[in-house]
């Protein structure tokens, strides 16, 4: 079946089952590969977009739940104040080793930010729980987070 | 039960693993710049992870390259995990051939023990924290050949003796400081000088390392913030599908039954039995997960199926008694 998806702000057509996953349709069929496959079953965070500017996790999300939803990815998250500010912050703050799970985390983040400008420890570990990081930067990620906070 | 097969495919598929293990456990493969930008968005070092083969005019060993156009590439021999290597090494090289870390871009190195083994474990593999004490001396020799090659081009044409000449940041000056040419600018002359033994170059005393010992900023970072960072996962090549994959769930057993409705699935392109395996091939992994669900194998387990770990416990002790079972 054909959908019309709306990514970074450009639509793609694209031709699979409805119950195919966002992931596999970002990652295979259009190449998008910042996008990561983690556990494939919402539990690492590896994986999250932005739908309508709420993080959720694709490797869940099947594409005929989508609709006119407006997705954005990490290729894209920089054009966004919070985005670009993470980045930056993710920078300066050197969180990044592996970085695999980096680009979930900072999808997370973002969404956080868009709600919650100035968030206590609270807030962020809220928010973050669900992205997991092997390599433990988890004390670097908090902290860039308030760095690009301004808190 | 057949003991010495099972013995032999559990050493295979440990031989297997392990190389995986070794190989970087299968995850980091490389870095690409995707995209039609080049230029960093970010207030960031421009140090750069490029994943196509760079060559350069000025080659004077398997770890530099630099072109006429000023471009620096070194070549990393080990794979970055995460553990920080391709920085760490970068140091080495860019210390002594006098290089900002924000003037170079790296490259990971291809498949060559020759130019690239791991003088620890003999081959071109990463791992038991050996990278920088492997390749404390040969990539500082390494740097030191490229540097001395740069400066005497630079003397040359100056007609002047080399050691009254200076590098510094990717430039050579003269005596006085009065004369001073880039790297790209002698690249083209430092390529058709003889390249000395590299155990034959002066190191810098560690007493004068700008480099070496500082808390230097990852060069692989800025890739790894907005999705360009490739990894093993990620590498596509033209016309690529891609396959999920079920196996046997006892060593030895075989496939019974696989369910045609696989290739109904849209995006499925093929089964593939091997008898102890079937693989699902499809357009995207989608499609190629549903499709092996669809296939509803039924599996032989074969000879191995009723195997208890008691079973085990007891051959290996049998095997254990045996001359030639441990160490002489």
């Amino acid at each position: 079946m054909a959908f019309t998806l709306k990514i970074n702000g450009t639509p793609h057509e694209v031709d699979v089952d409805g119950d195919t996953a966002l992931l596999w349709v970002l990652r295979d069929v259009l190449g998008m590969t910042g996008t990561k496959f983690g556990c494939g079953q919402a539990l690492c965070g590896a994986c999250t977009v932005h739908l309508d500017g709420q993080p959720v996790r694709s490797c869940q999300t099947p594409v005929d739940s989508v609709g006119d939803g407006a997705i954005t990815t990490i290729e894209a998250i920089g054009q966004g104040p919070q985005g670009a500010a993470l980045q930056k912050a993710w920078l300066e703050l050197e969180v990044v080793q592996c970085g695999y799970c980096q680009s979930g985390q900072i999808m997370s983040a973002a969404a956080l930010l868009k709600d919650t400008p100035k968030p206590t420890d609270h807030d962020i570990d809220a928010a973050m729980s669900g992205n997991v990081c092997r390599c433990g930067t988890y004390q670097r990620i908090r902290a860039a987070i308030k760095h690009a906070a301004g808190v | 039960m057949d003991g010495p097969i099972l013995r032999q495919r559990i050493a295979d598929e440990t031989a297997v693993s392990r190389r995986a293990i070794l190989q970087g456990s299968g995850l980091l493969l490389g870095f690409a710049l995707t995209g039609a930008s080049t230029e960093s968005v970010f207030a960031a070092p421009a140090s750069w992870v490029v994943e196509n083969e760079v060559t350069g005019t000025f080659a004077p060993n398997g770890f530099i390259r630099i072109n006429p156009t000023g471009t620096v590439t070194l070549i990393m021999p080990m794979a970055e995990m995460g553990q920080g290597v391709y920085t760490a090494l970068s140091m080495l090289l860019a210390e002594e051939l006098e290089v900002g870390l924000d003037q170079i871009q790296v490259q990971h190195a291809p498949a060559n023990d020759a130019l690239y083994a791991n003088s620890f474990l003999h081959i071109q593999t990463t791992g038991a924290s050996s990278s920088v004490r492997a390749f404390w001396t040969s990539l500082r020799q390494a740097g030191a050949v490229g540097r001395n090659l740069l400066i005497a081009a630079a003397a040359k044409r100056w007609n002047v003796d080399p050691t009254t000449c200076h590098a510094k940041n990717g430039v050579v000056f003269n005596v006085s400081g009065s004369k001073h040419l880039s790297y790209g600018e002698l690249a083209k002359a430092a390529a058709k000088l003889p390249v000395p033994p590299a155990a034959s170059v002066r190191l810098k005393d560690p007493k004068d390392f700008t480099l070496i010992g500082t808390r230097a900023k990852r060069v692989d970072s800025s890739i790894k913030v907005d999705g360009r960072a490739l990894y093993g996962i990620d590498a596509r090549l033209p016309g690529m599908k891609v396959a999920a994959v079920a196996i046997s769930p006892v060593l030895g057993g075989k496939v019974k039954t696989v369910n045609k409705a696989a290739l109904a699935v849209k995006g499925v392109r093929q089964v593939v039995n091997i008898d102890e395996a079937v693989a699902v091939v499809a357009d995207h992994m989608g499609a190629a997960k549903k499709g092996l669900e669809a296939a509803a194998i039924t599996w032989d387990d074969g000879p191995n199926g009723k195997v208890s770990n008691a079973d085990i416990v007891k051959q290996l002790e049998e095997e254990s008694k045996k001359p030639g079972a441990c160490c002489p």
